[in-house]
C-alpha cells in the first residue's frame, strides 16, 4: 500500500465509512457496557445511528473537497445525533469541519490541528464536562496526533495508527477518572465507541479492511483493577465458628490415622497429614486447649497457630461493609422459615436473624447483626413477643442508634417494613412503622401440644388451633379449614382488604393451594396472596390488612 | 413575547400546547430499528397497544442539537426571545442538546435554556408557569429567573405496577431499593432535584392512590398540580376529584404520559406533580 500524504474529500468519505462500519460491528458490545451518565444500554446504537446520518450527508456533499465533505458530515451528525455520546460525537465532527475549513485536501498536520479544534469544541459544548468519558479520549487523541504528525508529516496512516493507540490507552484508563465505571467494572462506552470508529479508519488506511472480514472490534480491558460492586449484603448472622487451630507435631512413630480418629470428634474441617516423624494438623474447634494437650502428649509442637474465627468473620464483614454502598437506615429483622426470610429480604431488610417461637435469638446474635449492617441507624423488628425484650437490650451495647419497633408476629414485621419511608428520619419511621402494625391482624394456625381448656374451648392434643395476634386462642378443631374460617370470623373480615397466607414447612403446597382456594371463594373481592413461608410449627400464618 | 419551548418529556397535552403557542420538541422512541417521534408519529394509546404486542423493549433518545437548531431557526423569524425548559439533565440529554443548539444558531434572537431538574407533570407545571409569565408580558430574564426559582419547588410522585421498565431504561437510580418484592406491591417513586428516589410501597392500587393524595396534602402552599395516567384515565379522574378538595379545580391539570415516558414507566402508572407556591 502506498503511503498517503495528502487526503481528499473522497478519502475522508471512505475512511469514515470504514470507521462507521467497524463501529457498527462492535455496537452491541458497547451497549452492554454503557453505565454513564444513564445506564440505558444504548451508547453503541446511538453512535451508530449518528454515524449513519453522518455518512448519508457525506455522500451528498456539493463537491469532493475535504472541506465540503467534512462540513456535510458535521451537518449529518448534527441532525442525526442520538443520545449523549451521539451529541458529543457530533461536536467532534463539527470541530473537525471547523479545523479543515477551506481545505481542498489535508495532510497529517492539518488533521492533527483539526482534531485539536474538535477536542476543544467537544469540551466547550458541554455545560459540565466530565472526565473519564469520550471527552478525555478525544483530547488524548488530539495530543497524540499533534506529536505523531511532527514525526511523520508525510504518512497519514502512521499518524492515525498513533492516535488510535493513544485512544486505546485513554479508554483503558477511563475507570481511573470516573468512579461509576470502576464500580461497574467497565470502561467508558462512549470512549470505546470513539476508539472503535478511529480504529476502523486506521484499518482502512492500513488496507486491513478486506483482509479480515470476520473480525470485530474488541472491548478494551481496563488498566485499573476493577472493584466489582457487592450487590447483596451477606450480613446474615452465621453460627459461631470457634478457633482455627493449626500446628506441626514432631515425634517418633507417630500414627496420622490414629491422630485423625482421635481428633475427629473434637471439631470440624479436620486435616491430618504426615508421616511417622512429622504430622500437620488443622482443625476448627471450640476448645483448642483439649486438642493441644493431646498433641503435646505425642511430641514437640511447632508453628502453633490458634485464631478466633469469629473475629476473622467480623473482620471480613467489616471489610465487606466498607465496600458496600452505605444506606441511611438499615432494618434488621428476626424471622423463621426460608420463605419468610426471603420475604423480609425482598423488602429491603439488611440482615435477617434466625429466630422465633421456641427459638429465641440471643442478645449477642442480634448485636452482631446490628453491627454488621452498613448503617449507623438501625431499626430492629423482633417479630415475636418473647424477643422484644432481648431486642431492647441491644441499644446500650452498641454505638449505633438502634430503635426497636415492637412487632409481635412476622406479618406485623412485614407490615412495618412495607410502611418504611426511604426519605424519613429514624424516629419518624419507627413511629410510622409502629402505627402500621396496629392496622394488621395475624392469625397463626398450629397444633395443640397438650389437651387443655382455654376460655371455654376444650382442646385435644394434636388438634388445630388458631391464635390471633399471638394472644387470643380463638378456634380449635380437627379440620384445619374450619378452624381458619372460625378464626377469620372472629377477627371480622368486613374491613380487611388484603389477605396474605404464608404456609409452613409441614404443609404441602397442594394442600395450601386448596385451602387458599376455599378462603378465596368464601371472601371474594379481597386481594389474596399465597406464599411459601417455610416456617416450622405453624401450618399457616395469615396476615389480614 | 417570549416564546416557550419544551421537550415531549413534559407530557404537555398537544391541544394545550397549541392553545398556548408552546413549541414541543419530540423525543425519539425506538422499537428496534423503527423510530417514532414522541406524540407526533405515535399517540400514547397507540404506544401501549404496540408495547403489549411487541417483543422488543422500546428505547428512547433525546432529539439531537440539529433538531433544536431547526426549531430555534424557525421560531427566530417570529420572536426575538426564546425560553426553553427541558427535562432534568440527569435524566435526559435534552438539556445538553438544546444548550449546544443555542451556540450554533446564527440569529439575533436571544435564547435561554433552563434545566427543569424534573420531568413529566413537574416539567409541565414549570412550562405552564413560564407560559403564563410570558403572556403577562415578562421579558426573557424575568421568565427564566422565575422558572429557575420555582424549579426546586416541583415535586413528582408516581405509583407503579411494575418497575421493570424503569429498570430496563436505566433510570431507576436509588429507587432500585424497591425492586424485587416477593409480595405484590405498588411501589411509589419520587422525582426531586433531578433525581429519582424511593418513596414507599403500597399494597394495592387503592392504597397507592391514598399515598398520592396524602403526598399532595403534605404541601402547605400549592400553586398548581398535574395529574397523569398511562393506561387508566378513569383512575386519573378519581384522583383528580380527590385532589379538588385540596386545590381549586382550575389549578389541576390532567394529562397522559407521552409514549417516550411510557417506555420508562410502563402500563398502569399514575402520577401527581406539585408546584409549590412561592412567597
Amino acid at each position: 500500500m502506498k503511503q498517503l500524504a495528502v487526503a481528499t474529500g473522497q478519502d475522508l468519505r471512505e475512511m469514515f465509512s470504514a470507521g462507521a462500519a467497524w463501529l457498527e460491528k462492535g455496537a452491541p458490545d458497547i451497549d452492554a457496557i454503557n453505565v454513564f451518565p444513564v445506564p440505558d444500554g444504548d451508547t453503541g446504537t446511538n453512535m451508530v445511528l449518528t454515524m449513519r446520518s453522518t455518512m448519508e450527508e457525506a455522500f451528498r456533499a456539493p463537491d469532493r473537497s475535504a472541506s465540503a465533505v467534512i462540513k456535510a458530515m458535521a451537518y449529518g451528525a448534527l441532525m442525526g445525533a442520538r443520545g449523549n455520546s451521539g451529541v458529543i460525537l457530533s461536536q467532534i465532527l463539527r470541530g473537525l469541519a471547523k479545523g479543515l475549513e477551506g481545505k481542498e485536501s489535508f495532510t497529517a498536520n492539518d488533521l492533527a490541528q483539526a482534531l485539536t479544534v474538535a477536542s476543544q469544541t467537544a469540551y466547550a459544548g458541554l455545560s459540565r464536562p466530565v472526565e473519564g468519558t469520550i471527552l478525555t479520549v478525544i483530547r488524548d487523541v488530539a495530543k497524540a496526533a499533534e506529536a505523531a504528525a511532527k514525526e511523520n508529516p508525510e504518512d497519514l496512516a502512521a499518524v492515525v495508527e498513533a492516535l488510535v493507540n493513544a485512544a486505546k490507552e485513554s479508554v483503558a484508563e477511563t475507570p481511573l477518572l470516573l468512579p461509576v465505571l470502576r464500580e461497574a467494572g467497565v470502561v467508558d462506552a462512549g470512549g470505546q465507541g470513539l476508539y472503535n470508529l478511529l480504529e476502523g479508519v486506521s484499518r482502512y488506511l492500513k488496507g486491513e479492511t478486506d483482509a479480515t472480514p470476520f473480525r470485530k472490534p474488541q472491548i478494551i480491558a481496563s488498566t485499573v483493577p476493577l472493584i466489582p460492586k457487592v450487590i447483596s449484603l451477606t450480613a446474615e448472622v452465621e453460627e459461631p465458628y470457634g478457633y482455627c487451630t493449626e500446628f506441626l507435631i514432631e515425634g517418633q512413630r507417630l500414627n496420622p490415622d490414629r491422630i485423625r480418629k482421635r481428633l475427629e470428634v473434637k471439631g470440624q474441617s479436620l486435616i491430618v497429614v504426615g508421616d511417622e516423624s512429622n504430622v500437620r494438623v488443622h482443625i476448627h474447634t471450640f476448645d483448642p486447649g483439649v486438642v493441644l494437650r493431646y498433641a503435646t502428649s505425642l511430641g514437640v509442637l511447632h508453628q502453633v497457630k490458634v485464631q478466633n474465627m469469629d473475629d476473622q468473620h467480623r473482620e471480613y464483614l467489616e471489610m465487606q461493609k466498607e465496600r458496600l454502598p452505605t444506606i441511611d437506615i438499615a432494618v434488621v429483622a428476626v424471622a423463621l422459615g426460608e420463605g419468610m426470610k426471603e420475604v423480609f429480604r425482598s423488602l429491603g431488610v439488611a440482615a435477617v436473624v434466625s429466630g422465633g417461637q421456641t427459638m429465641n435469638p440471643s442478645v449477642r446474635e442480634l448485636l452482631q447483626a446490628v453491627e454488621s449492617v452498613p448503617s449507623n441507624k438501625v431499626i430492629l423488628l423482633p417479630n415475636n413477643k418473647n424477643i422484644i425484650l432481648t431486642a431492647s437490650q441491644v441499644g446500650p451495647l452498641t454505638s449505633k442508634q438502634v430503635t426497636v419497633v415492637p412487632t409481635k408476629t412476622m406479618p406485623q414485621g412485614i407490615a412495618a417494613l412495607l410502611s418504611f419511608g426511604y426519605e424519613k428520619a429514624l424516629e419518624e419511621n419507627a413511629q410510622t412503622m409502629s402505627e402500621a402494625t396496629a392496622a394488621i391482624k395475624t392469625v397463626e394456625v398450629t397444633r395443640a401440644v397438650r389437651t387443655t381448656q382455654i376460655r371455654g374451648l376444650s382442646i385435644k392434643k394434636g388438634q388445630f388451633i388458631a391464635v390471633v395476634d399471638d394472644e387470643d386462642l380463638v378456634a380449635a378443631g380437627d379440620d384445619m379449614a374450619a378452624v381458619i374460617f372460625q378464626a377469620l370470623d372472629k377477627v371480622g373480615m368486613e374491613t380487611i382488604e388484603v389477605m396474605t397466607l404464608y404456609y409452613g414447612a409441614g404443609t404441602k403446597p397442594e394442600d395450601a393451594e386448596a385451602i387458599a382456594q376455599e378462603i378465596g371463594n368464601k371472601y371474594p373481592g379481597k386481594q389474596m396472596e399465597l406464599i411459601s413461608g417455610g416456617q416450622p410449627h405453624y401450618d399457616f400464618i395469615i396476615s389480614l390488612e | 413575547m417570549v416564546k416557550i419551548v419544551t421537550d415531549s418529556v413534559s407530557d404537555l397535552p398537544p391541544q394545550l400546547a397549541k392553545e398556548l403557542g408552546i413549541a414541543v420538541v419530540p423525543l425519539y422512541l425506538h422499537f428496534g430499528t423503527e423510530s417514532y417521534r414522541d406524540n407526533v408519529d405515535l399517540t400514547t394509546e397507540e404506544f401501549y397497544d404496540k408495547l403489549a404486542k411487541s417483543r422488543i423493549f422500546p428505547a428512547t433518545s433525546a432529539a439531537g442539537p440539529g433538531i433544536w437548531v431547526e426549531v430555534f431557526t424557525r421560531l427566530a423569524t417570529e420572536t426575538s426571545e426564546i425560553l426553553v425548559v427541558t427535562a432534568g439533565s440527569r435524566l435526559s440529554a435534552s438539556y445538553e442538546s438544546a444548550l449546544q443548539a443555542k451556540t450554533m444558531v446564527k440569529t439575533d434572537c436571544r435564547i435561554e435554556v433552563v434545566d427543569s431538574t424534573s420531568g413529566i407533570g413537574g416539567e409541565m407545571l414549570l412550562v405552564l408557569l413560564a407560559s403564563k409569565l410570558a403572556r403577562k408580558g415578562a421579558n426573557l430574564e424575568e421568565v427564566s429567573n422565575s422558572v429557575k426559582k420555582a424549579a426546586p419547588g416541583v415535586h413528582v410522585l408516581v405509583s407503579f405496577d411494575t418497575l421493570e421498565y424503569l429498570r430496563r431504561g436505566g433510570r431507576i437510580g436509588r429507587a432500585q431499593a424497591l425492586l424485587g418484592s416477593l409480595l405484590r406491591v405498588n411501589p411509589l417513586i419520587g422525582l426531586k432535584n433531578g433525581e429519582v428516589y424511593p418513596y414507599g410501597r403500597a399494597r394495592n392500587r387503592a392504597q397507592a392512590m391514598d399515598f398520592l393524595v396524602n403526598f399532595v396534602k403534605g404541601f402547605p402552599r400549592i400553586d398548581s398540580i398535574a395529574v397523569e395516567d398511562a393506561t387508566t384515565p378513569d383512575e386519573r379522574e378519581v384522583l383528580a376529584q380527590k385532589l379538588k378538595q385540596i386545590v381549586p379545580e382550575e389549578r389541576i391539570y390532567q394529562t397522559k404520559v407521552s409514549p417516550a415516558v411510557g417506555a420508562h414507566v410502563g402500563p398502569h402508572a399514575l402520577g401527581v406533580s406539585v408546584l409549590e407556591a412561592i412567597e
